[in-house]
């Protein structure tokens, strides 16, 4: 087994921000395999990129 | 976008000796933020130079960020003056590490590796943990939420 969490040493600024984390998200990547993980984050480049894509082309017809 | 499974392929098809760091690696453990490119630690002996070279070679890799038109040869010559290089290829993004800080180099990261079946290719990817411990040293700011993410995937893995 994967080394544990018990191992770090909590340090108080990270303990605030965790605070934040959508761990329903952290939950479902646990259930995909690794290979899968790495598609998905290849599907949020390409979503990423459209967005980036769609923001210019509206900047362009000034809307 | 960058294209994981092909960079990989690419990788082991050669032999290359390489350990995936980085965002790569969170998302391999499960991380669910955004990254762009593939970085890997790579070693630095000279016949894993040339198979690097004949791994990413065939991809046309160039300097990311560089002007077109740099006199850049992506050859063993090359990777042996420089440590650490930033590349675009045909497959998308990939970062050559020759250390990493608070991690050191691929002799000494290999022990705080874990072995992935990434497409298809045996895979050694750093653990969560030493990733963890690398982002604490870089010390930067803006790894402080990428940290904590990482920090809740290691409890919610202790809770599974």
């Amino acid at each position: 087994m994967a080394p544990s969490s018990r191992s770090i040493v909590p340090d108080p600024v990270i303990e605030t921000y965790k605070k934040d984390v959508d761990r329903t998200l952290l939950r479902e990547n646990l259930r995909r395999t690794p290979d899968e993980r790495l598609l998905a984050l290849m599907d949020l480049q390409r979503f990423t990129a459209e967005l980036q894509r769609a923001g210019a082309a509206a900047r362009r017809h000034g809307r | 976008m960058t294209d994981f499974a092909r960079l990989l392929r690419a990788l082991h098809a050669a032999g290359v000796r390489f350990i995936v760091v980085g965002g790569a690696a969170a998302t391999a453990h499960g991380s669910a933020r955004l990254t762009l490119d593939l970085d890997i630690v790579y070693d630095r002996s000279a016949d894993n130079l040339d198979r690097l070279v004949s791994a990413l070679g065939p991809l046309r890799p160039y300097l990311r960020g560089a002007p077109p038109g740099l006199p850049f040869s992506f050859d063993a010559e090359t990777l042996r003056r420089g440590l650490n290089f930033t590349l675009v290829t045909d497959a998308g993004w990939i970062d050559l590490l020759g250390e990493i800080a608070g991690g050191g180099t691929w002799d000494q990261l290999a022990r705080h590796t874990t072995e992935m079946q990434l497409f298809g290719c045996p895979t050694l990817v750093l653990d969560l943990m030493q990733l963890v411990h690398v982002k604490r040293a870089a010390g930067r700011p803006k790894d402080l939420e990428a940290i904590a993410e990482l920090e809740a995937l290691a409890d919610e893995r202790d809770r599974a």
